[in-house]
Parts: C-alpha cells; sequence; structure tokens
C-alpha cells in the first residue's frame, strides 16, 4: 500500500517557532501503523510531501517514523495546490493523509479538500483510526465525532483522508530516524500566487458568549442565563438514608437523561 | 412618580416681557411648565418597600401594585407574545446548513440562525435553512423559508452536490455553516466544489466584515463577508424575539449517484474508553472516597468515565490520567458526580464548564456542595453500595 502524508509548516502553539504540525504528527503514526502491520506482500510504503520555500524543521516527522520525504520547492506566496496534485497523480498513491486543518498559515483546513477535487478522489474527513476494510482495497476509517462518539466508515481506495487531533498520539522521536530518514528537495513548476483579499492585523480574542439568553431577549432573562449557570441553586438533602439518597441520585440523573432510562 | 423637570433658562425665558430695548422680566407672572418628566426617587422608594417585613426592603422589580403611577409612565408589558415577521417579497437570500443532529437545532445551530439575521436584516433579505428533514423549531429560530435535502442517512458527498445545486440554481448571497465536524466537512466540500470563495471559523460577524484567526491564533484576517462561510461556535447570540414564518419552498434537486461511501456504521462513545476531555457524564472520588473497588464498580454500572481528585492521583490510587481539575483536564462533560471532593477552587476549575454537578459529602459546608445541582450531605461508603443495589434491583427482573 502506497501511503502519502501531507505536511505543512506549522508554527508553535505557544512559541510560534517553526514546527511540524501535532496533527500531521497522528497521521505519520496512523500511516506508519497502517503500512507496517496490513502493507501486504510488499510493505507499505508512507511518503511525506510538503510544498514550499524551505523544509526546515519538518524533518523532524523523519525522527517520528517517516522515511522519505519529498520537499516540492516553490515560491511562499504560489499556490501549494497545483504542484501537489502533479506530485500525488504522478506518485500513484492508494492513500493520502493530511491534517484536519494546519497551524501557522491560512489553517482553513480547505486544500485537502481542493486536492481530492482536483484528483477526483473521494475525501473522508476527521480519521481518529484506520484499517484494512474486509474487501481487498477498501479501507474502514473511524470518524471522530463530538463526545467520544464514533463512525466507522468502509471507503475504497484510492481516497483522501484527513486525521482528527483524537487520533493516537505520534511516534515518539528517534534521532536515529532523523539520521536515516531521507529528504528529496524537486523544482515545482511555478504556478501563480493564490488570490489573497483578507486584510490582516494582529490577533484580538474576541469575547466568547457566556450567557445563554439569546439577544432578544429580556434584561431579567439575561440575568438568569449569566447566574443560574454559576450557582448550583439545586436540591440540599442533608443525612438522608443511603437508599433514599441512591433513589435521588438515579432520578435525577434519569432527569437528566444522563443514564439510560429504566 | 415622576414630576415635570425643571428648567431654570426656559422658566426665566417664559417670564420676558417683550418689548423694550432692555430684556425686562416680570418674575410674578405665573409660569409655564416644559414636558419634559423629572424623577422623584423618593415616592419610587415608597412604591418600592415591601410592607410588612420587620427590616426594610425595596422591592425594585415593581410586582408590588403600584399605587399611584403616573399616567406618563409606560405600561410594563407583560411576558408579550414574539412579534411575526413575515418577508413576502425578500431582496435576496441568506441560506444556512444546520447540524441539527437527530432531527433538533444544536445550540452552535442557533447561533448560526442568529449569525443568518444579522446578514439578512442589514438588507431586507430573507433567511432559507437547508435542513434534512422538516422541524417545528425552525420559525421561532429565525427561518423564513425551509427547503429540505433529499439526503437520506450519512453522505456528506451528495449532500455537498445538492448544496452545489441549489447554491448555482437559487440567488443565494451568503451560505453559512456551524463550524462543527459535520458542518465544518460540509462547507469545504462545497467551496472545493464550487470554486467560491470560503471563510473558515468566523469568529465575528456584521455585514460589512468577518474577521477569524489564522497562522496559528497569531494574525485576526478580515475581509467583507463571501459567499460561503462557516461560524465558530459561542461567536454569535442566537436569534429571539421574533417569530418567522419558516414557509417551504420547493426545489427540484438533480438526481445523484452515490458516492464512494460503501457503509457508515455510528459507534456510541464508550465511556470506559474516551478520555475526560471527550467525556460526557464523569464520576469523580476525592479523598473523602476510600473504597475505590466499589467506586470503579459504582462507574461501570452508571456508564460514566471515571475521574479523580489530585489526591487520589498523588497517592496513586487512580491514573494521572484522570485528574480533572486546573492542573489536569478541564471537562466539556454535561454531568459531574463528585463522591468525597471537597471542591477546591483548582478543582472547581476543571468542572467550571459542567452543567449539571451531584456531590456526595459529609460536609455541608463543602464547595463542592454549594456547586451541585442536587447535594448529598451523607457518607460516601455508604451511598454507593446503596446505588449499586438500586441500579441491581432494577436490572434483575
Ligand atoms: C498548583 C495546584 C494545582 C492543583 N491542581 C489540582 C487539580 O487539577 N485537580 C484537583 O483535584 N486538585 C488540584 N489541586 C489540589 C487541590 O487544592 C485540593 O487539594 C484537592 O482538590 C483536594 O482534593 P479532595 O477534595 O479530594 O480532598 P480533601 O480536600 O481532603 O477533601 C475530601 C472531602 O471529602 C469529604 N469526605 C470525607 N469523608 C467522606 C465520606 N466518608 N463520605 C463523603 N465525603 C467525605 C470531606 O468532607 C472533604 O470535603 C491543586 C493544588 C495546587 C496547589
Ligand atoms: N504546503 C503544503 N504542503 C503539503 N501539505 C500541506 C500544505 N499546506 C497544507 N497541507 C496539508 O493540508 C492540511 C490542511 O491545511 P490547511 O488547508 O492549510 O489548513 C494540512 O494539515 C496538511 O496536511
Amino acid at each position: 500500500m502506497r501511503i502519502a502524508l501531507l505536511l505543512s509548516a506549522g508554527r508553535h502553539r505557544v512559541s510560534g517557532r517553526p514546527a511540524p504540525v501535532p496533527v500531521e504528527l497522528q497521521a505519520l503514526r496512523l500511516a506508519a501503523d497502517l503500512a507496517q502491520t496490513h502493507g501486504g506482500q510488499s510493505g507499505g510504503t508512507v511518503t511525506g510531501l510538503h510544498a514550499g520555500p524551505e523544509i526546515g524543521p519538518l524533518t523532524d516527522a523523519l525522527g517520528h517514523g517517516l522515511g522519505h520525504l519529498v520537499h516540492l520547492r516553490m515560491p511562499a506566496e504560489a499556490d501549494p495546490a497545483p504542484a501537489l496534485t502533479a506530485a500525488l497523480e504522478a506518485g500513484g498513491y492508494d492513500l493520502i493523509l493530511a491534517g484536519r486543518s494546519g497551524q501557522g498559515g491560512e489553517d482553513t483546513g480547505l486544500l485537502p479538500y481542493t486536492l481530492a477535487r482536483a484528483l477526483g478522489r473521494p475525501i473522508l474527513a476527521d480519521a481518529a483510526a484506520l484499517a484494512p476494510g474486509a474487501e481487498a482495497g477498501t479501507l474502514s476509517v473511524e470518524q471522530a465525532l463530538g463526545r467520544g462518539a464514533r463512525r466507522r466508515l468502509v471507503v475504497r481506495l484510492p481516497a483522501l483522508v484527513t486525521v482528527h487531533p483524537a487520533a493516537p498520539a505520534p511516534l515518539p522521536f528517534a534521532f536515529a530516524g532523523l539520521r536515516r530518514g531521507q529528504v528529496e528537495m524537486r523544482e515545482a513548476a511555478p504556478s501563480a500566487p493564490a488570490p489573497h483579499e483578507v486584510e490582516e492585523r494582529p490577533y484580538r480574542p474576541r469575547p466568547k458568549l457566556i450567557a445563554k439568553a439569546a439577544a432578544g431577549a429580556s434584561a431579567a432573562e439575561r440575568l438568569k442565563a449569566a447566574t443560574v449557570a454559576a450557582s448550583g441553586g439545586g436540591k440540599l438533602l442533608v443525612d438522608p438514608a443511603p437508599e433514599e439518597a441512591a433513589r435521588e441520585i438515579l432520578a435525577h440523573l434519569r432527569a437528566l437523561g444522563l443514564i439510560a432510562p429504566r | 412618580m415622576s414630576r415635570p423637570r425643571k428648567d431654570p433658562r426656559m422658566e426665566r425665558a417664559a417670564h420676558l416681557v417683550p418689548g423694550g430695548a432692555r430684556p425686562r422680566f416680570d418674575l410674578a407672572a405665573t409660569p409655564a411648565t416644559s414636558g419634559r418628566l423629572r424623577r422623584d426617587p423618593r415616592a419610587e422608594e415608597r412604591l418600592a418597600l415591601v410592607p410588612g417585613t420587620l427590616r426594610r426592603r425595596l422591592d425594585r422589580s415593581q410586582r408590588a401594585p403600584a399605587v399611584s403611577v403616573v399616567a406618563v409612565a409606560a405600561p410594563v408589558e407583560a411576558e408579550a407574545a414574539p412579534r411575526r415577521v413575515v418577508i413576502a417579497e425578500p431582496a435576496f437570500l441568506v441560506a444556512l446548513v444546520p447540524d441539527a443532529p437527530g432531527g433538533r437545532l444544536s445550540a452552535h445551530d442557533r447561533q448560526l440562525f442568529g449569525a443568518a439575521r444579522l446578514l439578512a436584516d442589514a438588507g431586507g433579505g430573507a433567511v432559507l435553512a437547508l435542513v434534512d428533514g422538516s422541524s417545528e423549531e425552525l420559525g421561532a429560530a429565525g427561518a423564513d423559508r425551509v427547503l429540505a435535502l433529499p439526503i437520506t442517512g450519512y453522505d456528506p458527498e451528495a449532500k455537498a452536490l445538492a448544496l452545489n445545486a441549489a447554491l448555482a440554481a437559487l440567488d443565494l448571497r451568503h451560505v453559512l455553516f456551524p463550524e462543527s465536524a459535520e458542518g465544518g466537512d460540509l462547507a469545504r466540500r462545497l467551496a472545493a466544489l464550487s470554486g467560491e470563495p470560503f471563510f473558515a471559523g468566523a469568529e465575528s460577524l456584521s455585514p460589512k466584515a468577518v474577521t477569524r484567526a489564522a497562522r496559528g491564533r497569531r494574525v485576526e484576517q478580515r475581509r467583507a463577508p463571501p459567499r460561503l462561510l462557516s461560524l465558530a461556535i459561542d461567536a454569535i447570540a442566537p436569534h429571539a424575539g421574533s417569530l418567522h414564518e419558516a414557509l417551504p419552498v420547493e426545489f427540484a434537486f438533480p438526481e445523484t449517484t452515490g458516492g464512494a461511501l460503501l457503509s457508515a456504521e455510528f459507534i456510541p462513545a464508550d465511556p470506559a474508553r474516551v478520555s475526560l476531555a471527550e467525556a460526557d457524564f464523569v464520576v469523580s472520588a476525592g479523598n473523602g472516597v476510600s473504597d475505590l473497588d466499589t467506586f470503579r464498580m459504582l462507574v461501570a454500572a452508571l456508564g460514566g468515565t471515571p475521574g479523580a481528585s489530585r489526591m487520589l492521583c498523588d497517592a496513586g490510587l487512580m491514573p494521572r490520567a484522570a485528574q480533572v481539575g486546573a492542573s489536569g483536564t478541564v471537562l466539556e462533560a454535561r454531568g459531574y458526580f463528585a463522591l468525597g471532593i471537597a471542591g477546591a477552587p483548582q478543582h472547581l476549575q476543571g468542572v467550571a464548564r459542567c452543567e449539571h454537578v451531584i456531590a456526595v459529602n459529609t460536609d455541608l459546608h463543602a464547595a463542592m456542595i454549594e456547586r451541585a445541582g442536587l447535594a448529598i450531605v451523607a457518607d460516601a461508603q455508604k451511598v454507593m453500595p446503596a446505588l449499586l443495589r438500586l441500579l441491581g434491583e432494577e436490572g434483575a427482573p
């Protein structure tokens, strides 16, 4: 099975220094596990692909278990989609993995979808686990939904899958892996710079909605919404018999729908 | 309550005797009153005074019958019915695609309606909700028109194709999505399919500009709202105050062939396996719980995710991953059941976002008891077996 992994130039969440994007390293782990255990007789290969002006700290991915990294060199302002599409088409990959969204660039998470469109392949979002499907040439993807729920999807390969942060943690970094891995540099064909019609300014955190009262609600309702959640304002039982306490707790949990009704 | 407000200059001007080279005032003449009312705080206080209490108590909400309300005071409207709004000839359409899990609008969906109304009301437009199934809450949520999508089951590609057809045929000025797992996926599919400009995860929105965070939340990008938008959670207040007609509209969607998905199967969360950050219902033990075996049995029986206070994790009685609080995990859970936890501030930070808290503690004055919606002052060691017994009795027959 030939797997391609898309690596974007990220920035560290706290320090802002160039760094690999954590979710892409998690994708690398999924790819490495899949290639190792289910690669077939030929064994699976995982190839990293990055389109950008320089490779920088993305070589760290080699230390996290990537064997081969292809750097498609292009100017910083160029659109990476055409170069990546060409490279992915030429590579004949069965599976293409990408992160849910980058961290340090536009961070829209749109690139995998444009690539899927350009390649004419199906795309599945938010994978937390990958396994080969029951039939040959299919892949079973566990999609992370909110609150720990999952959805198991079976898709016919070739396909493109984006990975969710709920996937297992990246493989630990090994310096020997970094020394062993190879980086191959290719010049990408020049492409038009991506249109950029946004204005940028330093980030200013905006106040989040706290009170759950709606905009048109009355002042009394807004006050209630702001204060009720903060205080329990509930029921108090002092020294009940254990049986009574248990009954009360179960009834309360059922009323809230936190445990299954009887 | 109010008496006319004095305006000395006007009063003086009213006494002016016309004619003559120098201004002359006749102050003995009766002055004319100005129209503006003046507040009388003492009279207000007298009205707000609640009679029959030992201590002086004021009720400013005016629920007590006002004795001598001046005629000009605006009548207090009692629970006015929501205003009905009908937009017969919309200037343009703002569409939105709510997630509506299980057919019911989520809080995020309602915020989406708030955003769509904001964009539509600025220019006499109407809000078009594109939904899987119909539902009655759409009118109150703020939808003028409702279009049902011909989708069954989980098939985002088919849904995106249907949306693309609607986007091309109907003159939609904006299409809004929630930036959730499903909505975000759909928005990007549509953006790739239609080639329209897309603005992901808008954090503020007005008819003139939308903003979002980029470059690892270091810069804010800003532009006029493009055609496709996805909205971050808790950015815009939901719509309220007026009722809209939610008129069903017809649209001939093109036939779509099956996508590449061979099967889709929902797997409910296994509470014993999910991480605390993702858990929906957490049962947590503190220093007041000494019988941890019973606690573990109780967690399994209730179908919760196990948690603990730092005291237990430090003592090695519970894994570090189970620690709830400032230096552990901050929960997003709906329910939190605390057994023998005092509720130190560092611990309460971890449960700040939990909607429902239940506490069992021997100390009536514990902070956790104060925070809880159902607080039980009892020995956790006795309540836990009682709960297990009760659950066992219910399960037996
Ligand atoms: C920098 C810092 C970070 C911290 N971060 C965290 C954190 O992330 N998470 C965290 O939890 N703590 C944290 N702490 C510790 C925190 O301050 C408290 O020490 C801790 O939460 C107390 O845990 P507890 O309530 O289980 O224990 P205690 O304070 O010992 O409280 C035990 C409670 O159980 C009750 N009780 C006793 N016997 C029974 C019984 N038989 N039945 C029922 N109730 C009984 C008692 O009345 C008491 O209220 C932090 C502290 C510091 C300094
Ligand atoms: N320049 C790039 N080269 C390779 N992969 C990229 C590049 N930019 C983005 N990606 C991939 O696309 C995903 C989403 O990126 P973005 O659309 O920038 O949020 C990332 O997690 C990467 O997997």
